[in-house]
């Protein structure tokens, strides 16, 4: 594939996913944060959904030696930084899809927080230059480094070449275990005691544009009311 | 049309979503932002420093600036796609934070993030929906990762909303 063509198939793939995600509000802040905050769980059940349809396609493809799986090392600085990404996704309410997606809806703070998000990876990259850690991809020899915190690669196919068993089996005990999860939710929604539609969708548009929509808050506040006296309950 | 009148079911977009991350992954590579991101930061550094840029080792060694990086074209369409989807559904406005607190935590928040993808290579998109799927060692210490900062910056988001 010539690079132009890399770059307009990655337009329209993106261009999707932009409709679909304003569309449906989905957001992977809220998918984490509104499951451990207020245990409510609409956008983690999508997440969940499309991780068990992504296992099962990745690892049958990875099986007879298709597709482009992510190649490089691994290590603490995995770790660390996604921690810093966590830490970071919530105080500014979006991740980069939804700060992308925002933007589009014509959201000053999700361009602001863009903005910010440029200025820490330049930021890192004058602190790169000077450390050289983690090592770029380059230098990563694949293989457990530990002088320099980095475990090596590993996935579906170096399992399959290590087992002789077929990745894609591997690939569904994941679902399986995805699936677990999702139906535990499922359970626990069906014993709580339904929340009003009204009220569930207040819930929602709140957590997922905390910094866009001021009277968001009191409903932000019950839910938290709610929360804490379902714990002491 | 029905799509820009109501809201859709979130499974039902992912599970589109999940379908042609698949054709992706067998086209290009899963989808994964970030490093689109780190792409535009090191073109508008080179816009802006010209040649300085090179006495930075980061932009010569691990990320020399290039235009057709397939990664970049991802994020310009969400905003695109976006735009489309609001603008059809009548959802686009101009709309800001109201107050200074609110400021402050986008600022450091999207700092975080920036540094965050960076130190990682990877973002939450890649972690949830391309590196944990493709079973990657990667996978699961980037979800273990992002669920204790997750769980750090609700904590914070719950004292800030109560106070």
């Amino acid at each position: 594939m010539t690079p132009l063509a890399e770059c307009l198939t990655a337009f329209i793939f993106g261009t999707t996913v932009g409709l679909l995600v304003q569309r449906s509000r989905y957001c992977n802040v809220a998918a984490l944060r509104d499951a451990m905050l207020f245990k409510t769980y609409r956008n983690t059940k999508a997440m969940l959904v499309a991780m068990m349809i992504m296992t099962l396609g990745f690892t049958a493809f990875i099986t007879i030696g298709a597709g482009k799986p992510m190649h490089f090392d691994v290590g603490l600085n995995t770790f660390i930084g996604l921690f810093l990404f966590g830490l970071g996704m919530v105080l500014a309410g979006a991740c980069t899809v939804s700060t992308w997606v925002r933007a589009g809806e014509g959201n000053i703070g999700a361009i602001w927080a863009l903005l910010f998000t440029f200025i820490g990876m330049f930021l890192f990259s004058l602190l790169w230059s000077f450390v050289y850690w983690p090592p770029a991809p380059q230098t990563m020899t694949g293989t457990p480094n530990l002088a320099g915190l980095q475990f090596g690669f590993a996935n579906a196919a170096t399992l399959q070449s290590k087992t002789g068993i077929p990745a894609v089996v591997f690939g569904a005990l994941q679902a399986l275990v995805l699936f677990g999860i999702y139906r535990a939710i499922l359970k626990r929604e069906r014993a709580e005691a339904p929340v009003s539609e009204l009220e569930a969708a207040a819930v929602e548009s709140a957590a997922c544009d905390a910094w866009a929509e001021a009277p968001a808050e009191p409903a932000l506040q019950g839910a938290i009311a709610r929360a804490e006296a379902g714990q002491s309950a | 049309m029905e799509l820009f009148k109501k809201t859709l079911n979130p499974v039902a977009a992912l599970a589109i979503i999940a379908v042609l991350d698949i054709f992706l992954f067998l086209v290009v590579g899963a989808w994964t932002v970030g490093g689109g991101e780190t792409m535009m930061t090191g073109l508008i550094a080179k816009f802006f420093m010209g040649g300085a840029i090179d006495r930075i080792p980061f932009w010569n060694v691990a990320f020399p600036p290039d235009p057709y990086y397939w990664k970049i074209y991802i994020s310009l369409g969400m905003v695109f796609g976006a735009f489309m989807g609001a603008v059809l559904s009548k959802e686009f406005c101009w709309r800001m934070p109201h107050r200074l607190t609110e400021w402050v935590m986008i600022t450091i928040g999207g700092l975080l993030m920036g540094i965050g993808i960076r130190l990682a290579f990877v973002c939450n998109v890649s972690t949830f929906f391309g590196l944990t799927p493709e079973m990657n060692l990667g996978g699961y210490l980037a979800v273990s990762g992002i669920l204790a900062g997750t769980w750090v910056g609700t904590w914070i988001y719950k004292k800030n909303l109560e106070g």
